[in-house]
């Protein structure tokens, strides 16, 4: 059996044995400055983060750089400037190492069709650094794993969207990385199946320590499944970090007032007496977002504007902060 | 689950024999190949796809069709010397080992025309080379993959039927005499075939570089092929151009350099030999007036063009944004 790369040895506090160059404890990307510039546009501009272990929410409109993120990670593309750290690995430098620790799923939903998924899972194992023997066992095993060991010997091409999803995942994991990058990993899926690939996404990271950077622009999916956030914005970051710090409850209220009341007017009035009391007021319909006081203080200076207008009230509850109020707070 | 294995009343006295058949999804801490094994997995891999070994069986058709045009020949050759009890040599029935290329230069030209732009173009087009880009591969480890495994696809077409003559001719007793001379035949077979199969390799890979279509690599091969003989021949012939624009004749150039390997009689290795003795038309002909020397650098020119211009195109090649 060749034998040319030792795998990285586990520790007892961790994973940071000998030859393996990151603590998975302080973080498993890092970048510095990085920037990637195509001609005049500015894909990725000045970023510093830090991803923790775990899984972690790449989240942005189209657009906002996320794949070139990934691409940058996996060393396919040259930073304009900067610089990028993947599991203790420099990708322009060491890209091979890095990569034979990192699985990798593309957005593009494009396999080869004719190929069998076992096949297609085996050959990428082996690629990726498996003995042929391990890889073939790998390959099974992968595919039970993602739900479609029943449909192994099926060729790609007469599979569903679904399946080649889970194909795609197999394949990033069938070699047992340290890291595993997904892109749109549920573009194309029903509810249901998003439902289902979340799942097996925590699953992954949970029972079998595999830290997974998944990419999205669904921010209620990435609430869902992840651990830690890095949200951007036409290149730039918006926030990055636990996600139990970003979002959450306790974020102000909702105030839903009666839209068709008497007198005519009284959401408006309403609003302009909050705002001119100096809180932060978010407006959708008859709907308000209130922030920037404490909770109690919150709740009587509405009940104040609400009566002194006339108003009546539908809902009032505890807001929770969602990914989206992040991005409105970077677009303000 | 069906796999589990049945207890028996052996087990306990074999307890080495036991194994677990269903082992689920697990963390591997075992050995990594690395680099070497990427590549040759994807050699495997490729030259399995290229002759269609694991695939439907339409793709199975064309390739073996060069795999026979190329065999078939020295198969029915070597048949009928055998079933007509024919001294093989004395009645000329076999050809001589650098006569039998003009049967493999046709399958050659279409196996490089139609089988081989499918191994890089396929890769583009159904996602596999960002996958590919994504393990320990690199850029340069990968069409290096590729080329080995081209070039061992078409090793089979140049270097299998001669050495199927070589044996057969040897059991057949009309071989080459002695150890020594049967192993100058099959370093030449070896080198010949080595020689061919890197030029071809090379040009076609690099017309299947330029684009993303089959058809238009194909069509870039053929005028590769083709088109290039079919000119310096017109250059030399009819505008009366030197000799020396044979070099850009990329099948006439490499079928040259393998009778310089043959050493076929008249042919001066390290000068120019005389001219042809008669005056009949013979396509090529002049190429005999190339020195060996020029003969080899023009065949390196060819690999070294073709790598440069597929280095060139996958090194501006962008996978995504």
């Amino acid at each position: 059996m060749p034998v040319n790369e030792p795998a990285p040895q586990p520790q007892a506090a961790g994973i940071n044995g000998a030859g393996w160059p990151y603590d998975p404890r302080v973080s498993i990307v890092e970048t510095q400055a990085l920037t990637q510039r195509f001609g005049s546009t500015v894909a990725l501009d000045a970023l510093d983060l830090r991803m923790q272990p775990g899984v972690t929410g790449l989240v942005g409109a189209n657009g906002a750089g996320k794949t070139t993120l990934l691409n940058a990670m996996l060393g396919l593309r040259i930073p304009t400037s900067g610089s990028l750290t993947v599991l203790g690995y420099d990708p322009q430098r060491a890209g091979h190492r890095l990569r034979a620790n990192v699985g990798f799923a593309p957005e593009r939903n494009v396999l080869p069709d004719e190929m069998r998924a076992v096949d297609f899972v085996r050959h990428l194992a082996e690629v990726q650094g498996l003995p042929r023997g391990e890889a073939r066992n790998r390959a099974s095993d992968t595919l039970w794993l993602v739900g479609l060991g029943e449909e192994r010997l099926r060729t790609l091409g007469t599979m569903s969207t679904g399946q080649r999803q889970r194909v795609k995942l197999a394949q990033a994991i069938a070699s047992d990385p340290k890291l595993v990058l997904l892109d749109e990993p549920t573009d194309g899926l029903d509810p249901v199946q998003r439902s289902e690939m979340l799942a097996l996404i925590g699953q992954i990271s949970r029972d079998f320590s595999i830290s997974v950077v998944l990419s999205s622009h669904q921010l209620e999916e990435v609430e869902r499944v992840c651990d830690n956030i890095v949200a951007l914005d036409a290149g730039r970051l918006v926030a990055c970090g636990p996600i139990s710090d970003l979002v959450g409850a306790g974020d102000g209220i909702t105030l839903e007032l009666v839209d068709v009341a008497e007198p005519a007017g009284s959401v408006d009035a309403v609003e302009a007496a909050l705002r001119a009391g100096g809180l932060d007021v978010r407006r959708h319909e008859a709907t308000l977002a209130l922030r920037g006081a404490a909770f109690e203080d919150l709740c009587d200076r509405s009940r104040d504007a609400v009566a002194a207008a006339g108003a009546r009230i539908r809902r009032l509850e505890t807001r929770r902060r969602t990914l989206e109020d992040l991005f409105e707070d970077a677009a303000r | 689950m069906s796999d589990t294995p049945v207890p028996d009343s052996n087990a306990a006295a074999a307890p080495e024999a036991a194994q677990i058949i269903d082992r689920g999804y697990r963390s591997y801490e075992g050995p990594r190949t690395g680099l070497p094994g990427s590549i040759r997995s994807v050699v495997r891999y490729s030259v399995r796809h290229t002759l269609g070994l694991g695939r439907a069986a339409r793709h199975k058709i064309l390739p073996w069709l060069a795999v026979v045009i190329a065999l078939v020949p020295a198969v029915v050759f070597v048949g009928l010397a055998v079933v007509l009890d024919i001294d093989m040599i004395e009645d000329e029935i076999l050809p001589d080992y650098h006569e039998y290329y003009g049967f493999i230069t046709t399958a050659l030209f279409f196996y490089c025309a139609i089988i081989v732009p499918d191994i890089l173009v396929a890769d583009r087009r159904n996602g596999m080379l960002q996958l590919y880009l994504s393990t320990p591969l690199q850029r340069w480890s990968y069409l290096a993959s590729k080329a080995a495994a081209v070039a061992a696809a078409l090793a089979v077409l140049t270097m299998g039927p001669v050495l199927f003559l070589l044996v057969a001719r040897t059991l057949e007793g009309s071989g080459p005499d002695g150890l020594v001379e049967w192993i100058k035949i099959f370093v030449r077979i070896i080198a010949a075939g080595a020689a061919i199969s890197a030029a071809f390799t090379m040009a076609s890979l690099a017309a299947a570089s330029l684009t993303d279509r089959r058809l238009f690599a194909t069509i870039g091969v053929v005028v590769l092929l083709w088109g290039s003989g079919f000119t310096t021949l017109a250059l030399v012939e009819a505008a009366d151009m030197s000799a020396q624009v044979y070099a850009f004749d990329l099948g006439g150039i490499a079928d040259e350099l393998k009778n310089r390997i043959y050493g076929v009689e008249g042919l001066d290795p390290f000068g120019a030999p005389e001219s042809p003795e008669d005056d009949v038309f013979q396509p090529g002909a002049g190429r005999e007036q190339l020195s060996t020397l020029f003969v080899v650098a023009a065949n390196f020119a060819w690999v070294a063009l073709g790598s440069a211009v597929v280095w060139w195109r996958y090194r501006r090649l962008a996978l995504s944004r």
